[in-house]
């Protein structure tokens, strides 16, 4: 099975069946920017000094509608042109294949249930999925205060860059709700 | 350099963000300023200075100034943070920041508050038939709805604001002169800015701890420094254009209005919160009234308290999470990208607080002294964070920028706190006191002040 970069994961996870996204783009863009990060980080080493600046430089240049592309390019998802009310056009971009958000997830579920040990890729992805709060996206039944700190976990105890990374990627989550513009 | 590899391993060229230049950072502290600022307070300042408001902005002026290069420094020497809280802190010591971001807090939760009030005054002004707390608790329900749907200013509609505002002060200054030269009025004098008779420095220092409101807010543009294209250089330069720029408009705009109030002797002693309308009804009529306070309850109700409500919850997340206090208001909706628990907070107080200052005939007086009371002693602290960090830690030899500036500036301001009104004083006293004890509580927590900083590097968040 090819795996999808982990920020085309996160994207499959952050929107819902008619392509919307859960959350707000400027969370979202950070999400996607230190999933990209992390994706490029060896294993075992800690996060770089200029992280924080690449994060929200990377966020800052679109890296929400490259994503998107890359997933139209891959075939993960499809263009789905309409007109609201007969008269406004718009496009979405929808899942071609719904199976894609269960992939997503796959990793991130099965580190939650314990049913094999998280790689590095599932524990990054976990403690993103937990930051972004899109934990209902994992449809486990429990209660999400659980599942976030459970999630958490998994990413804290994952060993460097994750811990670090999905840390910044809240500061500036946090962050970017308090700018003055953006 | 593996930073640009792996940026262009991402696909992405290196790009910088696009900043906000110098002329968007002098805008933007005139939008916390607001040009049109001493509509509201016109007629508590024509009082509090013996009929001399043009003074009060002047002195105010060069007050601030000095403030202002003290900010400038401090935005040197910690490029990354960007409040009075954070230099204090860092500058002197973490319980020194506590105790200034304490009364800073004061003043910011404040804000809000008379921002609605003046509002409210205003639009009672035009529709009396509506009571004064009925416009307060509707500009609050449509003010946190906005907030926590996430709609915030952008560049282009603080222009807009901008140009609206010096659009309806023109219009006032030129009926205004317009009606002095027909003869209305009491004629043209330089008795607003300087009359012998009624001159005395404790008069006007009192004027000032009520003028200085119109300027609060020139200190946000500190808050841009990370976006800023000239850096902290350029964060300087924006905090002295903006405040002369503002200042000459308040000085100009208060002499006419002065020149045209229509009972001084009235109005010297009671002041009225509609003094300007008044004026501006003799200068134009009917309609100049109706167009200045449908104008500031626009840009106070609406304009501002959406950049108010973002600075105040800025300075409740740094304080959170530097765990200085409880941790809910670090906490922020992901799905909405807004401080909702620091929005609602803030609803809540101005509600309330609001609704009861209402009730009260100096209710505006009050809060403009308790806000300028918190802001004038952490600009206090600054100048002093100044002298501590250059002057004595780095043992700097700029003895004016590092020494002799900072302490003209703290002096003066120490004269204008002495002189304030006795209510805002013991008020004031008591929140520090408060202050303190949450400090003292703090350390017995085992949980001393630490820094974090608002954008420290690297991974902060326990």
């Amino acid at each position: 099975m090819n795996r999808l970069p982990l920020h085309h994961d996160l994207y499959v996870l952050a929107h819902d069946q008619a392509g919307r996204p859960l959350i707000h783009q400027s969370s979202l863009a950070l999400g996607l920017a230190g999933a990209a990060l992390l994706d490029r980080l060896p294993a075992g080493s800690d996060p770089p000094p200029e992280a924080r600046s690449l994060i929200k430089q990377v966020a800052a240049n679109a890296v929400y509608e490259r994503t998107r592309r890359g997933l139209l390019d891959t075939g993960v998802l499809v263009g789905v042109r309409g007109r609201r009310m007969g008269m406004l056009p718009y496009t979405r971009y929808e899942l071609a294949d719904i199976a894609s958000a269960v992939r997503a997830s796959s990793g991130v579920r099965s580190a939650v249930e314990g049913w094999k040990p998280a790689d590095a890729r599932s524990a990054g992805l976990c403690g993103l999925v937990a930051v972004l709060r899109l934990e209902a996206e994992l449809y486990l039944d429990e209660p999400a205060a659980r599942l976030v700190s459970r999630l958490r976990q998994i990413a804290a105890t994952a060993g460097p860059p994750i811990g670090g990374l999905v840390a910044i990627v809240e500061t500036l989550i946090a962050e970017a709700a308090v700018a003055v513009y953006r | 350099m593996r930073t640009q590899q792996n940026i262009e391993q991402f696909g992405y060229r290196q790009e910088l963000r696009r900043g906000v230049g110098l002329t968007d950072l002098v805008f933007y502290g005139l939008a916390l300023m607001l040009p049109i600022a001493p509509f509201a307070i016109f007629g508590t300042v024509y009082q509090a200075s013996g009929g001399m408001p043009a003074l009060a902005y002047l002195v105010g002026m060069v007050a601030l100034l000095f403030t202002a290069a003290s900010y400038a420094q401090m935005v040197k020497a910690f490029p990354l943070s960007g409040s009075v809280y954070n230099y204090a802190g860092r500058g002197i010591a973490p319980p020194v920041g506590f105790l200034t971001g304490w009364m800073v807090l004061l003043d910011y939760i404040l804000v809000p508050c008379l921002l609605y009030l003046v509002a409210s005054v205003a639009m009672n002004d035009s529709v009396p038939a509506v009571p004064v707390w009925a416009w307060l608790v509707g500009f609050v329900i449509v003010n946190t709805l906005i907030n926590l749907f996430g709609i915030r200013m952008t560049v282009r509609l603080t222009r807009l604001m901008i140009v609206f505002e010096l659009v309806v002060l023109a219009l006032f200054l030129a009926a205004g002169v317009w009606a002095l030269l027909q003869g209305k009025g009491n004629g043209f004098s330089l008795s607003p800015l300087f009359d012998a008779g009624a001159f005395s420095w404790p008069v006007v220092f009192a004027a000032v701890s009520v003028a200085v409101l119109s300027f609060l807010g020139f200190d946000g543009i500190s808050m841009l420094v990370e976006e800023s294209t000239g850096g902290s250089a350029q964060v300087g330069r924006a905090m002295r254009l903006a405040l002369v720029l503002a200042g000459v408009l308040f000085i100009v705009q208060v002499w006419v209005a002065a020149l045209l109030v229509p009972d001084p002797a009235g109005l010297m002693e009671r002041a009225g919160d509609t003094a300007f309308y008044d004026a501006a009804a003799v200068a134009g009529g009917e309609w100049l009234r109706h167009v200045t306070s449908f104008a500031t309850a626009l840009s106070w109700g609406l304009a501002n308290t959406m950049v108010a409500q973002v600075a105040v919850s800025r300075l409740l997340y740094a304080m959170a999470r530097d765990r200085q206090l409880p941790s809910f208001l670090a906490k922020v909706s992901v799905k909405h990208s807004v401080p909702a628990n620091a929005i609602v907070l803030i609803c809540l107080l101005s509600m309330g607080v609001g609704v009861w200052m209402s009730t009260r005939d100096d209710g505006v007086t009050l809060l403009t002294s308790l806000i300028n009371m918190g802001a004038m002693v952490a600009f206090i602290v600054l100048h002093v964070s100044v002298v501590v960090h250059y002057s004595l830690r780095s043992r700097s030899r700029r003895w004016w920028a590092h020494l002799v500036s900072p302490l003209a500036g703290a002096g003066i301001l120490v004269f204008v706190v002495v002189n304030a009104n006795v209510l805002a004083q013991a008020l004031g006293l008591v929140w520090l006191g408060l202050g303190a004890l949450a400090l003292v509580t703090l350390y017995a927590l085992g949980r001393p002040p630490a820094l974090t900083g608002m954008a420290g590097p690297g991974p902060d968040r326990p």
